[in-house]
């Protein structure tokens, strides 16, 4: 383990790390911006340059592979020289319009600017003037905001592999474009966004909304397939306004799929159940939700009293893994030889695997699995054991559990559809309670319809394809008069209190109990200013 | 917290005039007839008869009103072509230590600028009338003017809207130039 000296502290690296990594790594601030640990190395914004004893010129931190007893001056006068030559340089075509640019408030080249820069521009001729160009369905470029990192253009190259964004010009009329009708519409599009240190790409969906210092970030994962991708729900008041990628370097490294990234709509979805419908004589009826889980409960105790071993729960794989142990276990007091179903799993054919086309790694895939959490309700199953089935058996109706089901409860709780098809005969014919987040033909013909809280609203744990357990928590509350589906659950068994997942977790036991959301509110660090 | 910290105070014993009430009502009698004095013989001491008479008329060591500092309500200023000058960047209602500043940004219709505020409501009740909307705006679009007789007879009027503000510019523009 190579140490190495920065600015007189000791900081021990891994081998063959660039000075940077190990610095940033170290909590040691160095200022970067084409920088990026999961793209190539270009060294081309030159602000990281840094002072290295025993070369005579600065050389780039983030190109420079540590090495055993190097000692590194990030603030000696000749690398503070080149931070404000490098900042002034940068700003000199910079228009300046922070008030109305939606990336202020995160902005590198502020916080640099404030930093390592100089408060007055000695740059008297007109600025530069490039155009705002459509690069994609869903991103928007300002050339002139733009500083040319070219992290963007490594993205599409060597993560998504799709290259449509390239480099166009030379010197001041350098810009980043597009290739004549090829625009950026790749399915990890919305990663450059991210990966933009100023203003220059920005996201259509969230052009204007909010300005991201009101934004409060919550630690969620992807609702939308089995990757688990790790992510931060940002919202204000309630309101979810955009998805950011958390980075894990286990999951998904630093990106997160387009459709990750906009999952968020079904939040604030127009067609969302936000009543619950009881159905009486004469049609269904709007009712209060705890008295439509009382009237669901004391038909499904009756229906259990007549004949045992004809309730059923379908476990939707779109649940936490606490509220499917939760159901569960309350359909089983009920009814104690109830048939637990596993709800249908949606997969769209094939994984998309996104490889670097140069050296044929894979970089990132989407899972065909498109729901979360099939694999954590399948060990919940497996947890609980007893009589188990899937929802294919409950529409065959060919297996001898599946055959005098009478009763039950359904989740679904999937962002569209999830009936194709017909209802199975033997759901259409029994008692049914629904509990579904968005309109469906089943809850049309359910008994009583219960609406579902979002994953943005609950707290609780997924598990992706890979076997790994992470745990998600409320950001927003729910819609008005929407019981959040664990209280539900708990109101069953018969259980006060709130629901608290870490607490059903425990009770859950292992692999469940070890699983800690880290922490309801994520601050960023604030910027500190930099004393020369 | 140490018992010397600790002050006990002792009711006031009342001498015998106190106790007798009449002679204190008398001394406070006249004081009343002090000021009457002042004010209907002398000429001093007087109440402003407001509405009738303004503050903003007196000089300002008789009591007056100084307009060139007052903090009233807030005016939207317009640019050359009419349009509202704002840029909804929100920094005044991030400054707004009342948050009574509500905007909603959109796309401009113009195609000059970028960004406009769709929604710029300030609700006047809320406001502490501090002045740092004033300080952080950097287009100088919001202003307070010197207006503060504002006047309405719900809570719902006295949240003013983007065309009320802008009203308030028409209004006002003309005695205090942007």
């Amino acid at each position: 383990m190579p140490k190495i000296t920065v600015d007189g502290k000791l900081i021990e690296c891994k081998d063959r790390q660039v000075v940077l990594q190990a610095c940033l790594d170290a909590g040691h601030p160095l200022p970067y911006y084409c920088y990026h640990p999961g793209l190539s190395i270009p060294a081309s914004c030159r602000i990281c340059l840094v002072e290295v004893e025993g070369i005579p010129k600065l050389v780039p931190s983030c190109q420079t592979v540590v090495r055993d007893g190097m000692v590194v001056h990030s603030r000696s006068p000749k690398a503070v020289a080149n931070q404000k030559l490098v900042m002034e340089y940068l700003l000199i075509n910079h228009p300046l319009d922070c008030p109305i640019c939606d990336q202020a408030g995160e902005c590198t080249l502020q916080d640099y600017s404030y930093q390592y820069g100089r408060s007055q521009s000695r740059f008297e001729e007109d600025k530069a003037k490039k155009p705002k160009k459509d690069v994609g369905d869903k991103i928007l470029l300002y050339s002139d905001r733009c500083i040319m990192c070219t992290r963007c253009v490594r993205f599409t190259r060597e993560i998504s592999g799709t290259g449509e964004l390239y480099v166009d010009g030379r010197g001041y009329r350098e810009e980043i474009d597009i290739f004549p009708g090829k625009p950026c519409n790749n399915k990890l599009a919305g990663n450059v966004v991210d990966l933009c240190p100023v203003g220059a790409l920005l996201d259509k969906d969230f052009l204007f909304k909010q300005r991201v210092w009101l934004l409060t970030r919550t630690e969620s994962i992807s609702p939308v397939d089995s990757g688990g991708e790790n992510i931060y729900l940002e919202h204000n008041e309630g309101i979810v306004y955009r998805i950011k990628p958390r980075e894990n370097p286990q999951v998904n490294q630093w990106w997160i799929s387009d459709d990750t990234r906009y999952s968020y709509k079904v939040l604030t979805e127009a067609k969302r159940l936000k009543k619950a419908m009881v159905l009486r004589s004469g049609g269904a009826a709007e009712a209060e939700a705890d008295a439509a889980v009382a009237a669901a409960v004391a038909r499904l105790r009756a229906l259990a009293a007549e004949s045992p071993g004809c309730l059923y729960a379908v476990l939707s794989p779109m649940m936490a893994c606490e509220e499917a142990f939760l159901l569960a276990s309350a359909i089983r007091a009920i009814d104690s030889q109830a048939v637990l179903v596993l709800g249908p799993v949606p997969t769209s054919g094939k994984d998309e695997v996104f490889k670097n086309p140069i050296t044929g790694q894979q970089t990132f895939v989407i899972k065909a699995e498109k729901v979360p959490n099939a694999a954590g309700v399948r060990r919940v199953l497996a947890l609980l054991g007893g009589r188990a089935a899937t929802w294919d058996d409950l529409a065959a109706a060919a297996r001898p559990e599946v055959k005098n089901l009478k009763g039950g409860w359904i989740v679904g709780g999937y962002h569209s559809n999830w009936i194709s098809g017909e209802i199975p005969a033997i759901i259409k014919s029994g008692f049914k309670v629904v509990q579904d987040l968005l309109p469906t033909p089943l809850g049309a013909a359910a008994d009583v319809l219960l609406p579902a809280a979002a994953w943005a609203e609950k707290d609780g744990c997924w598990e992706n394809y890979a076997g790994q357990i992470q745990p998600f928590e409320a950001a927003v509350p729910p819609p008005e008069g929407v019981m959040r589906d664990g209280q539900i659950y708990l109101s069953l068994l018969d259980r006060r209190g709130q629901y608290n997942a870490q607490l059903v977790r425990r009770e859950m036991g292992e692999p469940f109990a070890s699983v800690q959301a880290t922490s309801r509110l994520v601050q960023s660090p604030a910027t500190e200013f930099v004393p020369l | 917290m140490k018992d010397s910290d600790v002050i006990v105070l002792e009711e006031p014993k009342l001498s015998l005039t106190d106790q007798f009430y009449l002679p204190q009502v008398l001394v406070g009698l006249g004081t009343t007839m002090k000021h009457m004095f002042n004010v209907v013989v002398r000429g001093k001491d007087r109440v402003v008869q407001y509405p009738e008479e303004k503050r903003e008329g007196l000089p300002v060591e008789k009591g007056g009103l100084l307009l060139r500092t007052y903090r009233g309500v807030h005016r939207l200023n317009k640019d050359e072509e009419g349009r509202v000058k704002c840029v909804a960047c929100f920094m005044c209602s991030t400054a707004c230590p009342a948050s009574c500043i509500h905007i909603e940004a959109a796309e401009s219709p113009w195609p000059d600028r970028e960004k406009y505020p769709a929604k710029f409501d300030i609700d006047e009740l809320r406001c502490i009338y501090c002045g740092m909307c004033e300080e952080a705006c950097p287009v100088d679009a919001i202003e307070l003017t010197h207006l503060y007789d504002i006047i309405g007879l719900t809570r719902q009027e006295m949240i003013f809207d983007k065309t009320k503000l802008l009203e308030i510019f028409d209004q006002t523009v003309k005695e205090e130039p942007m």
